[in-house]
């Protein structure tokens, strides 16, 4: 099973990306279940969603998972050593930073050793979608890293998920997933 | 930020009825970790907002509609003669960038508007929009 | 005239998603309500759709949930099809009304998502709720996964609705556990789902100015135990008409639902009884206690109410010991389904070792493991031919052991 945890504030758009995310798995025949992890319901509140991605249904409704993949989409959560709970040396670190993947590594130590890789979520999105909702170009840069699927058979998905956005937001979505998906590393 | 570890109490250790005490020493006014304002908010910010004193008719609106009481205020004396609130700064620990000051802020050319996090306060207000810009 | 939705054969939905897309594909006349988290989106959705013109029917904004059940209440008597949807502290106040929806005999609808009961406040999923609406006198089904979300609200209509029946329905899902968690979801197309449901035949409806009736009238001793007994025999009885109703579903999606629901039990040693999310949870558990030797099994009541005892013993007749699982502070007491199962096993001479268990209070996390120490821990009582371990314990707490005797 594959199972992805991402962390982010309550307003940044995780849990439309998780279940994005899970709406293309399933696409490809997958068995998939998307949910998060609610506190405090206050927009910029921490928040945790998770995925899981199976060839056989998912009966396990529990919330604890051993993540494959972490994906951090606000910069001021990478510093906070609750992104390493329950992972393993196998886990993968997506991380929004504007810092390089050295400085930010010498600032947050509970990544040390870790598999990071770096894309600047926020402005991304801030400069093709016009807003800081970093969810889409996270997808970008976790397809690049991870290559689940073939990027043309996601971006395909995806066209169709965002189609009831107006043309202009699809338009900018799909941009700043095909940026992430070249500046991610 | 998840419930801080040495906050996850024991079911034998809890407090009865879910009473969360304020005050550790009520006397000397000695906060508990309950309490609310021990809760920071800052690291939430992707912007922040910027306070331009010269352009503010201290309204108060920024005062009233903060959701974290980050507004700043001095007590002075106007010229009739009265007591009034005069706002001087946003406190930066306390405040999440929701931009709700922004949005209520009455001025002709707003003496509030939201930045990057990373230009600093005296370059933002240089960045300030001047009159002139507003007619065009 | 309603639009169609267009719906995909496999649809990504959470539990909100899919019970709101089966209330829009009964056509319900009319839903009053007043959003509580977690099952707000239902009625979110459900006035996009009545906005979208996907629905032909009324929305009624209340103030309460007491004043949303009354106008259901109002609405139903009135002889229309009617739905709502609510949780936890709007479950509590609604209580007195659910009470008049049953004695008057309304098919009501409710799609419940089960959320902890204040106080300590807390939005997450338990079934306190569902415990407090128990004696209601409504019908309760259980669902354990969107799919089943969307499959028992489209069954609760045809069950409610039914001549024989006529009792108010709620449909059950775990607060954030079913009801935000997406997963692939089959719907039937409109036309099949509302047909399956059929057109609906208001009985004694007091639009009908011609045949003037009164609803709720008062009874006192004379007439009042009448009632209730009918009443009673109606929910009772209503076992026969879920299982048709379960039947006919079948023959139509190819998804088999059971009055009792069981995993693995036919070999099993030892059981757990336990309803809700956790069921499919357990299931891992289970296979994980398999591969270990443990020959165990599950057991779950899809109606809760009504509550089906015979069924329920006679697949636990070959077992040893039982632990049943309790997602709801039973305070003083075991906890029900403790309760019902050691009825329904002394009623039918059987004997196998009880144990409760209280789980996931207010969205506590519940993972196999968690259910694997149960399942060794009742293997114990099963082994030694007695009850070894304690009666009542409590699974992922935190502190010190606490158990009860």
């Amino acid at each position: 099973m594959l199972q992805i945890r991402w962390h982010s504030r309550a307003g940044q758009g995780a849990v439309t990306g998780a279940k994005a995310l899970a709406d293309v798995m399933a696409r490809t025949g997958k068995f998939v279940q998307a949910y998060s992890v609610y506190g405090a319901e206050k927009r910029g509140a921490p928040m945790s969603a998770y995925d899981k991605i199976d060839d056989k249904p998912i009966l396990d409704h529990s919330k604890w998972m051993i993540p494959n993949y972490v994906l951090v989409i606000d910069p001021s959560l990478v510093f906070q050593e609750e992104i390493v709970d329950n992972t393993t040396e196998d886990t993968v670190f997506i991380v929004t930073s504007h810092m390089d993947k050295d400085d930010l590594l010498s600032m947050a130590k509970h990544l040390e050793g870790r598999k990071v890789f770096v894309v600047d979520a926020i402005k991304i999105s801030q400069e093709e979608i016009g807003r800081a909702i970093p969810n889409t170009p996270m997808l970008g840069a976790f397809i690049k890293v991870s290559e689940v699927i073939p990027f043309e058979d996601f971006l395909v998905s995806i066209e169709d998920i965002l189609s009831k956005f107006p043309q202009k937001i699809i338009d900018g979505n799909l941009r700043a997933i095909k940026r992430a998906y070249e500046e991610v590393k | 930020m998840a419930t801080p570890k040495e906050m996850m109490t024991t079911w034998d250790k809890i407090q009865f009825g879910a009473v969360l005490p304020s005050f550790e020493d009520p006397a000397n006014k000695v906060r508990s970790k309950f309490n609310s304002y021990n809760y920071k908010v800052a690291d939430w910010r992707v912007e922040k907002p910027v306070f331009n004193r010269n352009l503010c008719i201290d309204c108060d609106f920024c005062w009233v509609f903060c959701p974290d009481s980050c507004f700043e205020v001095e007590e002075v004396v106007n010229k009739r003669g009265k007591k009034q609130a005069k706002i001087v700064g946003i406190n930066y620990d306390l405040c999440k960038g929701c931009g709700v000051c922004v949005e209520v802020c009455p001025t002709p050319i707003k003496s509030l508007l939201m930045f990057s996090e990373f230009v600093e306060n005296d370059e933002a207000l240089k960045q300030w929009p001047k009159k002139e810009d507003k007619k065009d | 005239m309603a639009t169609k939705y267009e719906l995909k054969s496999k649809e990504i939905w959470d539990g909100n998603t899919a019970a709101s897309h089966a209330l829009r594909q009964a056509q319900v006349d009319v839903v009053a309500a007043y959003p509580i988290t977690p099952s707000t989106p239902i009625v979110q959705n459900y006035a996009s759709f009545l906005a979208d013109g996907y629905v032909d029917g009324e929305f009624v904004m209340v103030e309460s949930e007491h004043s949303a059940m009354s106008a259901c209440v109002g609405a139903a008597s009135a002889g229309g099809r009617v739905a709502t949807a609510t949780s936890s502290q709007g479950y509590a106040l609604m209580v007195e009304v659910l009470y008049q929806a049953s004695g008057m005999r309304l098919p009501i609808v409710m799609t419940v998502v089960n959320r902890a009961l204040a106080s300590p406040l807390n939005i997450h999923g338990d079934h306190g709720d569902l415990y407090l609406g128990r004696d209601a006198g409504w019908i309760h089904l259980m669902a354990n996964n969107p799919q089943e979300a969307y499959d028992m609200t489209l069954c609760a209509f045809k069950v409610a609705e039914n001549k024989s029946v006529r009792l108010p329905v709620t449909t059950n899902q775990d607060g954030f556990l079913v009801s935000h968690t997406a997963q692939v979801v089959e719907p039937l197309d409109d036309d099949t789902a509302y047909k399956f449901i059929g057109d609906y035949t208001p009985m004694n409806p007091m639009l009908d100015t011609s045949n003037p009736a009164t609803y709720g009238a008062q009874t006192e001793e004379e007439w009042h135990f009448e009632f209730k007994a009918s009443q009673h025999k109606a929910l009772i009885d209503s076992a026969k008409v879920i299982e048709e109703v379960f039947n006919e579903f079948e023959k139509l999606t190819g998804r088999k639902y059971n009055l009792v629901e069981s995993y693995k039990l036919e070999d099993a040693e030892i059981a757990l009884a336990v309803m809700g999310s956790a069921y499919e949870t357990a299931m891992v558990a289970v296979d994980k206690a398999r591969v270990e030797g443990i020959k165990v099994g599950l057991v779950m009541p899809r109606s809760f109410r009504p509550f089906p005892y015979n069924e329920i013993a006679s697949k636990l007749k070959n077992v040893k010991a039982i632990a049943a699982l309790d997602r709801s502070c039973p305070m003083g007491a075991m906890g029900a389904l403790y309760n019902e199962i050691s009825g329904a096993l002394s009623a039918n001479g059987q004997a196998a070792i009880m144990t409760n268990y209280i789980y996931g209070l207010g969205g506590r996390d519940t993972t196999a493991e968690h259910i694997l120490e149960v399942i060794k821990e009742t293997n114990e009582n099963a082994k030694a031919g007695k009850r070894v371990t304690d009666l009542q314990g409590f699974i992922n707490l935190r502190g010190p052991k606490l158990s009860f005797n």
